[in-house]
């Protein structure tokens, strides 16, 4: 795709090293104002072993200088982190904590099949927890909400993925910019994105583009 | 004439089944990866007819429109000229 004028870094160019191999996901971070409860969740409900702990001293900014950064052990040699500012409060937010701002941010485990899934939704509600089921176009999905509210999402994938569905989605995401491009403002309506593409799957196949390049 | 493009994977197969059923409706393959549903009148879909959940039903015109999607709601959408 064509780098956008107004983005802070330009595009490859033929100086620009390849890129070297990335080997999944080592972790992700958030904030946890609820230390207790948090390890419990991790470890108790969804089973996590604690694998790694940093305390610091003096390494945080002037009003949380110390803190604990804690991993847990998520598979497949990723984990998930915490830290744990002393002496912090929670940020007041300018939006209430269940708003789309702070759901749509979720971490999702893999699990091989629906077997495994049922499962986890059984020994989820064993907890207690409500736990919500949505079928998507490739994966089936449980998800709950940990202490802190931030979404847990666990999901099979119902079949490989294929060239067919990265060219698709290279597609797609073309059309969106150009609709931005084009009325020189965020896209508003998916429908101008389905426009938009149908006119690019047309041109493309009509030219013998190759979808899969 | 209202068109909708349908990629070529298993979970919109349904909109495919479903357009086969409607009289007025043809399909034709669009390159390998798609096929498009098009029709000299107003396409209407259901839900129930297409068979699938509301996650995929409401993403379902991903392949892309040429057209315009009126009542389009949980259960039903028709496609109309644009």
């Amino acid at each position: 795709m064509s780098t956008p004028a107004n983005l802070k870094h330009s595009g490859p160019s033929a100086q620009t090293p390849p890129s070297p191999a990335l080997e999944g996901v080592h972790h992700t971070a958030r904030p946890t104002w609820k230390l207790a409860e948090t390890v419990h969740f991790y470890s108790e409900v969804m089973g996590l072993k604690v694998c790694h702990a940093i305390t610091a001293k003096g390494w945080g900014p002037e009003d949380h200088p110390d803190f604990l950064h804690f991993f847990f052990d998520s598979g497949n040699g990723s984990t998930i982190a915490f830290f744990y500012y002393l002496g912090s409060q929670r940020p007041v937010d300018p939006v209430p904590w269940d708003h789309w701002l702070y759901r749509s941010v979720h971490t999702a485990w893999r699990v091989l099949d629906r077997g495994t899934l049922m499962e986890w939704k059984d020994r989820l509600e064993s907890f207690g927890y409500d736990v919500m089921v949505v079928k998507h176009e490739i994966l089936e999905s449980i998800y709950v909400t940990d202490p802190n509210d931030y979404m847990i999402e666990i999901s099979w994938q119902m079949r490989p993925l294929e060239r067919n569905d990265a060219a698709d989605a290279r597609l797609t995401l073309k059309a969106a910019i150009e609709v931005e491009e084009k009325t020189s403002r965020p896209v508003q309506v998916i429908d101008d994105i389905w426009r938009a593409k149908a006119r690019l799957v047309e041109q493309l196949t009509a030219g013998g583009v190759d979808l899969d390049a | 004439m209202p068109k909708l493009y349908v990629l070529n994977v298993p979970e919109f197969e349904g909109l495919i089944e479903s357009a086969r059923n409607k009289p007025n409706c043809t399909i034709r393959s669009v390159g390998q990866s798609y096929r498009c549903i098009e029709s000299d009148r107003p396409i209407k879909f259901v839900r129930r007819e297409v068979g699938v959940g509301p996650a995929v039903w409401y993403g379902a015109f991903t392949g892309g429109i040429d057209g315009r999607l009126v009542d389009f709601g949980r259960e039903e959408v028709t496609l109309v000229d644009a």
